[in-house]
């Protein structure tokens, strides 16, 4: 017989107890988790949905407009390629990718089209000292990936620049056309061609993509800023910003950060579901609230009657060579167990309810997050063991005379 | 040897004080069966919560042996009862969540036995009390008798050397009150230290020394007590 052995046969002695003492906090996890389950994959979905559509926030000189940016605007105004710096060295959370770029007209073949000069991912990676700002970047939420600019095996093909904006890697000589581009002009992989002087050899050809892009082509930035003898700026800064943060925070922290510039998101067209995940943060946080209330006190006075129901035993305990800190630990283990049994089962019943309910709810598959499931289950733990924290203090510092008297 | 010296325990209620026990000098040696008797209210709890190291007196000392109880800290004193003492209940308190052999088994376990070793050794003891075919019951299926023999069972599993027992006989029918007195006498001739508090007549005339408590006031065996021995 120990410590151990005695918090389980009183359990066992007491099944209606255990449960009726654990419900709220059951119920608390199983809320918790079905919702956070639902918001995390919807925050994953959302933030899917954004990086095909491709940059979300667009940081544009001060007069320019969307209009200008998406007719590809070849003789509107520029801003300074230090912009891209600033942002990537401020670490702001929820910035994905950054991809400057600068227009201008060129012809091709007798082509006209607009050359736009981007900056391949690698160049990123060689500058230790936005790397270094990549990776203290805070991360805000689980659908989100940290900003990184690790390259993905999708960034290495031209294609990339149709799914995700950005290339990881462009040579100053090469460029990428434009579905209507390679069309028209009948050039295709591996040709050389002239362009505002320069000579490049095509490394690729995009797929149509229904937008100003298919009559572009795309050059190494560095290099259309040296022919077009324009200096250090860019036309307009692509930032491919994570899911709410695109939708809120970022775009105001970007125009604190660049005063001179005009930030502007093209994220509307997920608002409603960015809407949908805030309102389950906040249900959650709510639910969490409820769950620290509620299943706490409802534990540390289920915990307190039965200190009061046992003050005899606890005596006797005391009266035979219990500690007082054996008798403290005896609640404490009770509760600990009751966390653990009851946030183990509410985080099963949560993760199944997110699992069906997810799809009709949300729109999304939700499959399991042990991490967050481990979390759930610490939490209540440590909840039930805080709650009964005070009553254990109590019966620890019970009379042991209790035992010669009738209670 | 259990020694008092000029203890005084007072209570304070209502704004008055109540003094529960006084007692001058008492000494009490090493393999003594002494039944201390006295109405209710007389301070008898008070005096077994006291030499039992529970209740600090309000003012003396209490010494075991060479050691002054209540200048010991809680745990200290809380070992003392584990290795040194035995209690016996009137209403026995068994733990009624287990059974017979595991309520055995809690001074054991108290006192770090292992698992296998609290089994042989609670069921041995359970079985000088005749209870070997009850090991598996739960108090609420054992008659009164049989509970305070189990209580008596868990009381001198860890080999104490000093016995305090509160009414032991008080709740029990004559045949189980005639058991629990003869593990006395077997435990007083085995030299243990017996100390019973009693309304009994033939429980307090086992003893070999009796004391009386009146309004918290001990004095040694009056001369109708004598008689009865």
């Amino acid at each position: 017989m120990n410590l151990r052995s005695l918090v389980w046969k009183e359990l066992r002695e007491r099944p209606w107890s255990v449960v009726s003492s654990s419900m709220a906090i059951l119920l608390g996890v199983a809320a918790l988790v079905a919702i956070r389950h639902v918001t995390v994959h919807s925050e994953q979905e959302v933030s899917r949905q954004l990086s095909s559509l491709g940059a979300n926030i667009l940081i544009l000189p001060k007069d320019a407009s969307l209009q200008n940016y998406y007719a590809a605007d070849r003789n509107g105004q520029t801003l300074p390629e230090e912009h891209v710096t600033e942002v990537l060295m401020a670490g702001l959370a929820g910035v994905e990718k950054v991809t400057p770029k600068l227009s201008m007209p060129a012809s091709l073949g007798g082509l006209e089209v607009t050359l736009t000069g981007i900056l391949p991912q690698s160049e990123f990676t060689a500058q230790q000292a936005w790397q270094t700002a990549a990776l203290f970047t805070p991360k805000k939420h689980d659908g989100c990936k940290k900003a990184s600019h690790e390259p993905s095996e999708a960034d290495k093909t031209p294609e990339s620049l149709n799914t995700t904006r950005a290339i990881e890697n462009l040579e100053k000589n090469q460029i990428v056309l434009g579905a209507d581009v390679a069309e028209r002009s009948a050039f295709s992989d591996g040709d050389t061609v002239e362009l505002l002087g320069g000579t490049f050899i095509v490394l690729g050809t995009l797929t149509r993509t229904g937008t100003v892009d298919d009559s572009r082509v795309f050059a190494h930035l560095h290099t259309v800023q040296e022919l077009a003898k324009s200096g250090e700026v860019v036309s307009a800064i692509e930032v491919i910003g994570c899911c709410e943060d695109a939708a809120g925070d970022l775009v105001p922290e970007l125009s604190k950060l660049l005063p001179n510039a005009r930030v502007v998101t093209v994220s509307q067209v997920v608002q409603t579901q960015v809407g949908v995940n805030r309102l389950m943060s906040g249900t959650s946080l709510f639910v969490l609230g409820t769950l620290v209330l509620v299943g706490g006190a409802s534990l540390a006075s289920a915990i307190a009657a039965n200190v009061r129901e046992r003050r005899r035993e606890i005596g006797t305990l005391m009266a035979i060579g219990a500690t007082p800190g054996f008798v403290q630990r005896l609640f404490l283990m009770k509760a600990l167990v009751l966390g653990l049994v009851a946030g183990s089962i509410g985080c099963v019943i949560g993760l199944l309810t997110a699992v069906m309910i997810g799809p009709q709810w949300a729109g999304v598959v939700v499959l399991p997050l042990p991490g967050l499931a481990v979390m759930a289950v610490g939490a209540a733990t440590l909840l039930a063991v805080m709650a009964a924290y005070w009553p254990a203090r109590q019966a620890a510092k019970l009379d042991p005379c209790l035992c010669f008297q009738e209670v | 040897m259990i020694r008092l010296e000029n203890v005084k325990r007072t209570y304070t209620r209502h704004g008055q004080t109540v003094t529960a026990l006084q007692c001058e000098n008492l000494c009490i040696s090493a393999g003594e069966y002494v039944a201390v008797i006295g109405p209710s209210g007389s301070g008898k709890s008070t005096l077994l919560s006291l030499l039992g190291g529970m209740l600090s007196p309000s003012s003396g000392r209490i010494w075991l042996d060479d050691m002054s109880v209540y200048e010991q800290p809680l745990t200290a004193r809380a070992t003392m009862r584990r290795e040194r003492m035995g209690f016996v209940f009137q209403t026995f308190n068994l733990i009624p969540y287990l059974t017979a052999l595991e309520n055995v088994q809690v001074p054991l376990g108290l006192n770090g036995v292992s698992l296998p070793d609290q089994t042989a050794m609670a069921t041995a003891m359970l079985q000088r009390f005749g209870l070997a075919d009850r090991l598996k019951h739960k108090p609420s299926e054992m008659s009164v008798g049989q509970q305070q023999r189990v209580a008596l069972a868990r009381t001198l599993v860890n080999d104490p050397q000093i016995i305090l027992a509160d009414e032991p006989t008080g709740n029990l029918d004559p045949t189980s009150r005639e058991v629990v007195l003869k593990a006395f006498d077997m435990c007083h001739e085995e030299g243990r230290t017996i100390i019973t508090v009693t309304h009994d007549v033939t429980a307090a005339a086992r003893a070999k020394r009796r004391l009386v408590l009146n309004e918290g006031q001990i004095s040694e065996e009056s001369s109708c007590w004598a008689k009865v021995a």
